[in-house]
């Protein structure tokens, strides 16, 4: 007679009592990327959910499941009929909010945005920005080198790329920047989705005033002016004031809220692991690479969400439709099926193919500019400040939801 | 050695470009490879080069083509 219950071995390190033990709660049934310790033992969780859970579900809310490896997040990821991004990116997603265009629709709809939003972010336009972030960096930098140490995250890691995102791109007033920084903060980690809600639109009337302010104005060519152009659907309507609102509101997002966190994490593990500092010291043509690297392994976008639009099976979990399905992008990109050592950080690494700025049509717009920030801020700062370390008795302290931050990072030299 | 470029799964990370300028180029506009639905040659002595980029490609949007 065949014994159901013992023809597939039970793996110890995945019962629930293993995983409450180990993690604090049964992240393969009841994950919540909100809980303390996932922000905690971030690494930890990531690299054990890779190899050993494909798939896992949350109940937090109205549920969601995390798809964990990279095969699969990329199979979903440019399935976009099946995965749709129409319902929204966010999980539990708080009520009231604008869908944000064109990070929260499908094609066709998202390509013709693309199409017309891409030309401003390419290789070859960002590269025109190359000199203003350059200088950008050495007067941050000129402001806290005297001093002999800074705290990274407030006098640097948001700024910069605040800086380099208004500047060049958006054009509004950098006094402005300290309350839109902080409305996309607490409108991506406010423990209460009542009040993240209430920063998300604080968000959207603030650049929802400044596009309509600008409508005004004589054209200057710039992504301002594309937007306020806007889009013709494949329906024939021409695309509402309020979804290019969202547009303003999505880039702007994207621009402020995640860079920041792959910065601070390449000069803390440049801080600590002197041979790799060296290795860049020596060799600065290397930190192009080494960009790579701490995007692969530093990811600021944890997990972004799709909403299945039919039954479908990942890896053997089923997943009904309308449910809502996290690409976990952060474990993709440490996959141990498709590299080396995933779990060690080496600025030397060849072929790095990460996700850390998505997969499928809705990859990161940004990714050009945000590769061109950390460049220049590695390169200006180590040689500028080449002898850096932690700050003795201090440790760098973070935030995670779908999206990891750092909230501080003491540096002196 | 030649080289397919998927017309839809290539996204415009831009990788390919970057490990292998010789072989692969960007669409000045938006960035994409601009030999996306393609195949193409790669030039002698630059297989170790394509490699990297087909292997960075986060989309696996670059196949070798068997010859």
């Amino acid at each position: 007679m065949n014994d159901v219950s013992t023809s597939t071995p039970v793996d110890p390190e995945t019962t629930p009592e293993a995983l409450i033990e180990r993690f604090g709660r049964d992240i393969i049934n009841d994950f919540d990327l909100d809980d303390p310790k996932f922000n905690e033992n971030f690494n930890e969780t990531l690299n054990f959910m890779v190899r050993k859970c494909p798939v896992v579900h949350s109940q937090v809310g109205r549920g969601y499941y995390l798809i964990n490896t990279q095969d699969e997040v990329r199979a979903a990821a440019q399935d976009w009929k099946t995965f749709s991004a129409a319902q929204g990116y966010m999980p539990n997603r708080p009520e009231g909010i604008p869908f944000l265009m064109p990070e929260e629709c499908d094609p066709p709809m998202h390509t013709r945005w693309r199409h017309k939003l891409n030309p401003h972010l390419s290789p070859k336009t960002v590269a025109l920005m190359e000199d203003a972030i350059r200088a950008d960096v050495n007067e941050l930098i000129d402001r806290f080198i005297d001093k002999g140490e800074c705290e990274f995250i407030s006098e640097f890691g948001t700024l910069l790329p605040g800086w380099a995102f208004f500047k060049n791109v958006l054009g509004v007033p950098l006094e402005d920047l300290p309350a839109l920084v902080n409305g996309v903060e607490e409108g991506t980690f406010a423990p209460d989705l009542e009040e993240r809600s209430r920063h998300f639109k604080g968000v959207f009337e603030y650049l929802n005033k400044h596009l309509t302010w600008r409508a005004t104005q004589p054209s200057r060519g710039d992504l301002i002016d594309t937007i306020l152009a806007g889009v013709t659907y494949d329906d024939g309507t021409e695309a509402p004031w309020d979804h290019k609102v969202s547009v303003l509101v999505d880039l702007t997002f994207g621009g402020i809220a995640t860079t920041t966190f792959v910065m601070g994490s390449a000069l803390h593990h440049l801080a600590t692991n002197r041979d790799q500092l060296k290795m860049l010291i020596e060799d600065p043509s290397l930190i192009e690479n080494a960009v790579e690297e701490y995007a692969r392994f530093f990811p600021p976008v944890v997990a972004l969400g799709r909403t299945a639009t039919r039954d479908v099976e990942v890896a053997g979990t089923p997943i009904k439709e309308g449910e809502f399905v996290m690409l976990t992008y952060a474990c993709a990109s440490r996959d141990p099926r498709h590299m080396e050592e995933p779990e060690k950080v080496d600025v030397r690494r060849q072929g790095i193919p990460h996700s850390t700025f998505g997969v499928g049509p809705h990859r990161c717009i940004g990714s050009n500019l945000a590769r061109l920030e950390l460049t220049a801020t590695l390169e200006e700062w180590l040689k500028r400040m080449p002898d850096f370390r932690i700050k003795e008795g201090t440790e760098p302290t973070y935030v995670t939801g779908y999206l990891r931050s750092m909230r501080s990072l003491y540096l002196e030299w | 050695m030649k080289v397919h470029i998927d017309e839809v799964n290539c996204t415009g990370h831009g990788r390919c470009a970057k490990y292998a300028p010789n072989v692969f180029r960007l669409n000045d506009e938006d960035g994409y490879n601009a030999d996306r639905g393609l195949t193409i040659e790669v030039p002698a002595g630059e297989e170790k080069n394509a490699m990297l980029g087909v292997k960075s490609c986060p989309e696996r949007a670059i196949t070798v083509v068997e010859e």
